[in-house]
């Protein structure tokens, strides 16, 4: 039993650092958004996890469905940025990003 | 949650959904609902805190800790300051009403995090908020306010999921995510490893949001790019709710003065310190206004961190009023930068100068809110830097007692420079530039009132802090 659950953390920090890999390495802002994206997984994986270990399943579960609900609104208004930013500059290239500076 | 407090989230939600209907036609009427929405609740908060009973009965009316209640009338002030600034701000905005709506949802999520009992609903309200503000800071769809937005989205997400996962940490160690929990689990003993990771994680989450020192990037880039009234209301009041609210929470909860957390505490104090030194050393080299007082923001929080790292009572109350003065003196000064961006079509500090004369309410407001900053006595910002600086002394904290006298120079030095810029000086810049109108100079005169106001009734607010927060916190 406790065997499978440090398999559990093996694989969110693994899946933590994939997302983290991806935002850090791609240029592409659409690519960065999926990086979250993925980062956010391990966080509700670390959630439901430690929920089942403290056989506080329902509690993580309520807790589970309010962040999917949560998450879709940010990438929601994300995406929306991206694709505002799209029509504006003609890009999704970051490095295009540097109007402020000082 | 207060129970009282809770029609301070539910009316603003109203009203935020009665706008799009009721302004359909007249987008006028937008702006009238959400002042006078804001407006009722910041006389109903201003009668519960200033009642003159409350010396008489020793506080012992006020409901909770205090600090939710100081909190709420905070936002309320500064949201009021805000929006009946830019109903005169804008002009014809083409997108009114969902301005005005996404503003009173941003006023009901601050006032559910500061009224929250759990770190769960926190992190909700707080993922509301930040929504909201993505919104906001598009308002004028120029490319720089774009993208100050991404910057603010790609630091601010990646916080979020800091957040999570210290949240399951907590689940896993402390069995729950309410403060309750967490009291009952410090008064076990010291706490374990897992238990530390999750705190300094979430604690990592909320440094990001709200952008202490190494994690300052998107500060500057998201009060530059954004619409100048919505940039006003992110320094006033939106960062601090969403990151420092919650930091002093923790150090409330963990107790670090106790020193049980005490890498924790050390590592929140060592960055107030670099955030203070980081922010006040950006903007002495900064040409843009607007991004001056962005890295000013950053040295003051610097300032909040610090007390809250210390975590003693009296710190604690220190950093809350310091928490209350900023508030006041950026608003003030970054509703002076978009009157100024109004009135000479630039935020530019090496265009402008001699406007003195010029725009003589816009620069003695200006005056009045940077001796706040500075800790000029007898205005506000003294008192509460003072504050700071005893209970860092006391608490043993010597070095960065003086550090943070030292800065509290520099801040005095660069506000200095940039008075002398844009306000004294030659007058060539200043031809053809007249002051803005009444309305849009009321909050900011409203706002340097409240400045001297608290300053000169110091002992009230004192005792305010002392009777509600600092003895209620013994836990």
């Amino acid at each position: 039993m406790t065997n499978s659950f440090a398999l559990d953390w093996y694989f969110i920090a693994l899946i933590l650092f994939i997302g983290l890999y991806c935002m850090l390495v791609s240029r592409s802002l659409l690519r960065q958004l999926i990086g979250l994206e993925i980062m956010s997984k391990a966080g509700l994986l670390a959630v439901i996890s430690s929920g089942a270990l403290t056989s506080n399943l329902s509690l993580a579960q309520a807790v589970i469905i309010t962040m999917i609900v949560i998450e879709v609104v940010v990438v929601a208004a994300g995406l929306a940025l991206l694709a505002k930013n799209f029509r504006i500059n003609k890009s999704v290239d970051i490095w295009n990003l540097k109007g402020l500076k000082g | 949650m207060e129970r009282g407090l809770l029609a301070y989230i539910l009316i603003p939600l109203l009203s935020a959904i009665v706008i799009p209907f009721a302004a359909r036609n007249k987008p006028r009427i937008a702006d009238i609902i959400a002042n006078v929405t804001l407006l009722a609740g910041l006389a109903n908060m201003a009668y519960l805190l200033l009642n003159p009973s409350n010396i008489a009965e020793s506080f012992s009316n006020i409901p909770g800790d205090g600090f939710s209640l100081l909190m709420v009338f905070t936002i309320y002030l500064v949201a009021l300051c805000v929006v009946f600034f830019s109903a005169f701000f804008a002009g014809p905005m083409a997108n009114r009403q969902a301005y005005f709506c996404l503003m009173l949802i941003s006023v009901a999520a601050m006032c559910g995090v500061v009224t929250t009992s759990d770190f769960f609903t926190l992190y909700i309200y707080i993922e509301v908020l930040a929504v909201t503000s993505f919104a906001l800071i598009t308002t004028d769809d120029t490319s720089a306010g774009l993208e100050g937005a991404i910057k603010y989205f790609l630091l601010t997400f990646p916080a979020s999921v800091s957040i999570i996962v210290g949240l399951s940490l907590l689940l896993l160690s402390v069995g729950g995510f309410s403060f309750e929990n967490v009291k009952m689990f410090m008064s076990a003993g010291s706490p374990d490893g897992a238990a530390l990771f999750g705190i300094g994680l979430i604690l990592l989450g909320f440094l990001i949001k709200a952008g202490v020192a190494p994690f300052h990037a998107w500060v500057p880039d998201a009060y530059q790019g954004s619409f100048a009234p919505v940039s006003t209301h992110l320094a006033g009041i939106v960062t601090k709710i969403s990151g420092i609210y919650a930091i002093i929470r923790i150090s409330m909860l963990m107790r670090f003065s106790e020193g049980e957390a005490q890498a924790l505490a050390g590592t929140l104090m060592f960055l107030g310190m670099l955030s203070i030194a980081v922010g006040a050393i950006a903007a002495l080299r900064q040409k843009d206004l607007k991004r001056m007082l962005a890295f000013s923001s950053i040295s003051q929080l610097g300032y909040i961190v610090l007390a809250a790292g210390l975590g003693t009572p009296l710190a604690l109350i220190a950093a809350i009023f310091h928490l209350f003065n900023h508030a006041t003196f950026k608003t003030v000064l970054f509703l002076n930068s978009a009157s100024l961006e109004k009135a000479a079509g630039t935020t530019d500090m090496d265009k402008m100068g001699g406007l003195e004369h010029a725009m003589p309410w816009t620069s003695w407001t200006s005056v009045i809110a940077l001796l706040s900053t500075a800790g000029i006595p007898p205005l506000s910002g003294f008192w509460s830097k003072l504050l700071i600086i005893v209970a860092l002394w006391a608490g043993g904290a010597k070095v960065y007692a003086l550090l943070a006298l030292l800065f509290s120079i520099v801040t005095l030095a660069y506000f200095m420079v940039m008075q002398k810029k844009i306000f004294f000086g030659k007058k060539s810049a200043a031809a053809g530039i007249s002051e803005v109108s009444a309305p849009m100079l009321a909050p900011v005169v409203l706002m340097s009132a409240v400045i001297v106001a608290v300053g000169l009734l110091f002992p009230y607010f004192y005792a305010y802090l002392v009777e509600t927060i600092a003895k209620r916190m013994i836990l």
